[in-house]
């Protein structure tokens, strides 16, 4: 331990690797300096590798805080590490801005002597209960047995993956090759979600690609709608770099306070305080009110809007074997021109500005207002309007939220032009850019009356007992899901509690007692991660494999304006930790598939390239132009550092480009060259006539489920989400000694009415219960009619049963959050939010209602921190000076 | 005397103290800043090799503990007098880490934010009982001056740095710092030990 008051810099001849941040979806650009232990460079700008005269200039981007460097091994030999946000980037994070995660990046990194000295170093087996380090090669075997017995006696249909989606394109590009071309299984869902298929349908159904935007468009906006996220909180750089520069008013439309809301008051913006899950009825209010005023974009709606001829006659809406059939030959919905839309809105009771008032808490003023800054013609120039969008929106009430948005969005004329989008914020990175072969949905089990089958609810299919071996890869499952408890109970059931353990080390004893157990109804468990997850690794699977992760091997990945960069390798991983991609092709040998003699990522890299073709992440054209060059395609993005290239990448006249923006008709530029494929919503919208769709969205259709888990009596809504200085479950924060002081815990937003109520002040340890959450049983396939699509009829059917669940947080006593509801995050380990929200997926897309939660709340004492100067605050978050 | 701090940086890390090692050792305050560490949460584990560090900063009186207005911080340089070294002291009026003073709440802060260096000068903010230097005009970030210096919300990797106080009767005296001061790469002239 220091005083923390010294840095060592990197000398002028230090090794400089770029990557970009691990964390959110910006993905900031980083360069990392590695020295050998021993030998520091000097203060002047001849003496170090950053260049620059000592003390650093303010902005300069050339600052290392204490938090920026580490000492790891390189060939097996300490050396310094200091990891910043590259001064010298040009793009996303222009001349090294960053947030507070990638700022301690360095921090993150395998360190023997340091709080990541736990990370896995070795395969487990559970032998007799303990964990038990033993060879690849057993636990690879053991795993192998286990899984052809499965396959062999109970189908592919009992044997599943759940996986991260977005830990690099290597990664993915094998979970896909394993789970659906090797073993063929429905049973598969990302760390997110019940099962495969779109998180944002409403958008999709309308034609919008939901990361068509580049970060320049949010700085070339008069007025950013945003809603449901604070890209302050966790899009940092996105917010700090292109929204605050770029002057726009923003509009923030969610339950809390934050900072960027605090910015956006400040400088001429809206605050849109609403009541979770009511955001469709602020969206058709605010659309009426436009239409009404005779404000909407009607030169672009002619131009862009499906009309009816192309709907209904000419190019249909997809009647046939499309991904909309099923949810618009649900005739509610569609609408066959702007006209039809039109006439619909503004017969529609629910568009009315006093009953959206009423029902979604924010003032019809506040209502008109918002609608007024982003349609209003100020002296006969309309503004630019843009439109950002994340979970609060589409983790609440997923279909209608997304649709009504499409269509605010659209209205006022934003889609596909500089300055005018509609596009997701985005959470964790794009890190799947293709498919080895297609999700093999004709096997999945549910299937509703008249419409094509939808991707499996792999955690209904657990409860069911179906699932008999899991394979899990980078995510907590248990925590990550809705009623997170009760499914942990199940799992716990299912493993532990069935007679059947291993009890020796021995590889063929293992597979034996496995295969028992699963022959008996129960279910075997991998968990392969960075480290030993609670419970998923550390109570409940047979079998941990370490994983190694960033900076320990060479990957790709994606930003949220498709930016595609080379993460370097610049360090060892720990003891005996392999990358994912490594792992899968291990195991799926000692199965018999073949395919899998890959020799390291940039091979996966290079297979997986063709399977990207066609999709917004298409980099095969990088892969086609580097074999041209005689050139690894690792290689040659790793030329192009922390700029790399926006995807689809594309060959014009020999030169590889990238895309800044998806629909947009400028990047219609003739016949395709070489292997470039220009999908049509490279310059017009994602539909069969390359114009948007509307559609309408009956609030009805939520009505009875949003009714029955309205808190009532002294329950609060519990809505939850990321914070700015936590990442994920924290795994890596809780290792971060700096961030661990601001957040040694979790904590709770309680408004100070609720707060007092119940007897609780800032630094209390807070009890949210629930013994009213909500699960869907069962109700795999539909009989007859609209089945299964409305949660009364769910409930009619005895497919609703009542579970419980429970958290605790510490409080922060806050006038941010509305009365009546309170803010936690999200994924807290040991203490899961998501144990109060209802399993029961929106009907529509089998998305889960995540921030729809509700409960109680009792304090059960006092946390440490509350009479400590250490560590955690309390202070509010979103404060801006008084007026200057 | 200036001499004995100039050979010892490294490069061009060098601004002149405005304390000379020999006027900091004459001061006698080691012991002093031991114990007043012995106080510090959270550093209990560090106390020794951070008392030894400590040891090496100037000592500076500040002024008069009396003479301080309640919420009005009053700025000074340390450890030398470089733009990077702005400093505020302020009487907080409610307790503070490391507060000093018969309420334990005068305490000082170096005035740049930790991010990227935006001045925080004149950005003391009173918000009910917490007290908070932000948000910075850059990015946003803030700090919770009763916390010492902790991040409350943004983007700076460690707390605003904290210039460690000690009082002589009424007069107070800066006497260390904990957290590197933006742009630096050390508080101290890097070989001081060794250029001493």
């Amino acid at each position: 331990m220091t005083a923390n008051d010294q840095v060592p810099l990197p000398p002028s001849g230090a090794r400089v690797t770029t990557t970009a941040c691990d964390y959110c979806i910006v993905a900031c650009g980083y360069k990392v300096f590695t020295w050998p232990v021993g030998t520091e460079g000097g203060g002047l700008a001849s003496q170090n590798a950053l260049g620059v005269d000592f003390p650093a200039p303010a902005l300069s981007g050339r600052w290392i805080s204490p938090s920026q460097h580490t000492v790891v091994r390189i060939g097996g030999q300490p050396h310094h590490a200091v990891i910043i946000a590259d001064p010298d980037a040009t793009v996303v994070n222009r001349g090294g801005n960053h947030s507070i995660r990638g700022g301690t990046l360095a921090q993150k990194c395998y360190r023997e002597d340091g709080p990541t000295r736990d990370r896995l170093k070795t395969p487990l087996l559970r032998v007799g209960g303990k964990l038990t380090p033993v060879s690849w090669d057993t636990a690879l075997g053991v795993m192998a047995g286990v899984s052809k017995h499965v396959l062999h006696e109970h189908g592919e249909m009992a044997w599943g993956m759940k996986t991260y989606s977005y830990q690099y394109f290597e990664n993915t590009y094998a979970i896909s090759k394993l789970a659906f071309e090797s073993v063929k299984t429905p049973c598969y869902s990302e760390h997110d979600k019940p099962g495969p298929g779109n998180d944002t349908a409403g958008m999709d159904d309308a034609g919008l690609i939901t990361f068509s935007a580049s970060y320049e468009d949010y700085s070339l906006a008069d007025v950013i709608y945003i809603s449901g996220t604070d890209p302050w909180e966790t899009k940092t750089v996105l917010f700090t770099e292109w929204m605050m520069k770029g002057g726009a008013k923003l509009i923030f439309a969610m339950p809390r306070r934050t900072t960027g809301v605090a910015w956006a008051e400040r400088n001429g913006g809206l605050f849109l305080q609403v009541k979770p899950g009511t955001d469709t009825l602020l969206h058709l209010a605010m659309t009426r009110l436009i239409l009404e005023q005779g404000w909407q974009d009607q030169e672009f709606i002619d131009r862009w809007v499906a009309n009816t001829w192309e709907i209904d006659t000419g190019f249909g809406r997809g009647v046939r074997n499309t991904p909309w059939q099923w949810r618009t030959t649900w005739g509610r919905s569609g609408a066959v021109s702007f006209e039809d839309y039109k006439k619909w809105l503004l017969g529609y009771k629910y568009a009315e500005l006093d009953r959206a008032a009423e029902i979604s808490g924010v003032s019809a003023g506040a209502i008109r207002r918002a609608a007024e800054l982003l349609s209003k013609p100020v002296s006969g120039k309309r503004p630019k309007a843009s439109f950002c969008f994340e979970k609060g929106c589409y983790w609440s009430n997923n279909y209608l939220n997304t649709a009504s948005l499409a269509n605010l969005g659209l209205v006022c004329g934003a889609g596909n032009r500089p300055g005018q989008v509609v596009s997701r914020g985005g959470g964790h990175q794009r890190g799947w850019a293709s498919n080895a072969a297609a999700y093999p949905i004709t096997q999945s089990p549910e299937k509703l009356p008249g419409r094509r089958r939808k991707e499996i609810d792999l955690d209904r299919w657990v409860e069911a007992g179906q699932l008999r071996f899991a394979y899990v890869i980078g995510t907590t499952w248990a925590q990550a899901m809705a009623a997170s408890q009760e499914l942990a109970g199940t799992f716990r059931r299912l493993t532990r509690g069935n007679p059947h353990q291993i009890a020796s080390a021995d590889a063929s004893a293992a597979v034996e007692a496995l295969k028992r157990r699963v022959d008996s109804g129960g279910m075997a468990i991998v968990h392969q991660d960075i480290y030993l997850v609670d419970p998923i690794g550390s109570e409940l699977a047979d079998i941990v494999l370490p994983a190694a992760a960033w900076g320990e091997d060479d990957f790709t990945r994606a930003n949220g304006e498709r930016r595609m960069r080379l993460y370097s390798k610049f360090y060892d991983p720990p003891g005996a930790a392999k990358p994912d991609w490594w792992i899968i092709a291990q195991f799926a040998r000692r199965m018999g598939f073949e395919g899998y003699d890959w020799e390291d990522s940039n091979d996966v890299f290079v297979e997986g390239a063709r399977f990207s073709r066609g999709g917004m992440l298409n980099y095969h054209p990088l892969v086609a132009h580097a074999k041209q060059l005689g050139r690894r395609p690792h290689e040659l993005l790793r030329e192009m550092g922390t700029t790399g290239i926006q995807l689809p990448a594309r060959l014009i006249k020999g030169e590889l480009v990238g895309t800044k923006r998806l629909h947009d008709p400028s990047n219609e530029i003739g016949t395709p060259e070489g292997p470039t494929v220009h999908s049509q919503w490279l310059y017009a919208f994602n539909t069969h006539s390359g114009k948007a769709l509307l559609h309408k969205t009956p609030w009805e259709i939520f009505a009875d489920f949003y009714e029955r888990i309205t808190p009532k009596g002294d329950e609060v809504w519990v809505s939850n989400g990321r914070i700015n200085e936590i990442w994920q479950s924290s795994f890596d924060d809780q290792r971060k000694p700096y961030l661990k002081r601001r957040f040694p815990d979790t904590f709770v937003e309680i408004h100070p009415q609720d707060a007092k109520a119940r007897g609780i002040e800032s630094g209390d340890v807070v009890e949210i219960w629930s013994d009213d959450v909500l699960v869907q049983t069962g109700g795999f396939v539909g009989m007859e009619g609209e089945d299964l699509l409305s949660f009364q009829q769910l409930e009619q059917k005895g497919h609703i049963r009542v579970g419980k669940g429970s958290c605790r947080a510490v409080a922060v006593v806050t006038d941010a959050v509305r009365p009546g509801g309170v803010f936690t995050n999200f994924l807290w380990p040991g203490s899961p939010v998501n144990s109060l929200v209802h399993r029961v997926p929106d009907p529509i897309t089998s998305r889960y209602r995540f921030k729809l939660a509700k409960g109680r709340l009792r304090k059960v004492g006092e946390s440490p921190y509350k009479r400590s100067f250490e560590a955690m605050t309390f202070a509010p978050r979103p404060v801006m000076p008084r007026a200057t | 005397m200036a001499s004995e701090t100039d050979t010892s940086a490294g490069g061009g890390e060098k601004p002149p103290t405005c304390l000379t090692r020999r006027d900091f050792l004459l001061s006698g305050s080691g012991a002093a800043t031991t114990i007043m560490l012995a106080s510090l949460p959270g550093f209990a584990r560090a106390q020794e090799p951070l008392a030894l560090r400590v040891a090496a900063y100037p000592r500076k009186r500040l002024g008069r503990i009396s003479r301080l207005q309640l919420n009005q911080p009053v700025e000074f340089h340390y450890p030398y007098e470089h733009a990077h070294c702005r400093s505020f002291i302020v009487k907080l009026g409610v307790p503070a880490g490391a507060g000093v003073g018969p309420e334990q709440d005068v305490v000082a802060f170096n005035a740049l934010c930790t991010h990227q260096g935006g001045l925080l000068s004149g950005m003391y903010l009173q918000e009910g009982a917490f007290r908070l230097a932000g948000p910075c005009p850059i990015h946003l970030s803030t700090f919770d001056l009763t916390r010492h210096g902790l991040i409350v919300a943004g983007h700076a990797t460690q707390s605003l740095p904290q210039v460690l106080l000690e009082t002589d009767g009424d007069a107070v005296y800066a006497t260390g710092m904990m957290g590197l001061v933006y742009g630096f790469s050390s508080n101290l002239p890097r070989d001081w030990k060794e250029g001493g």
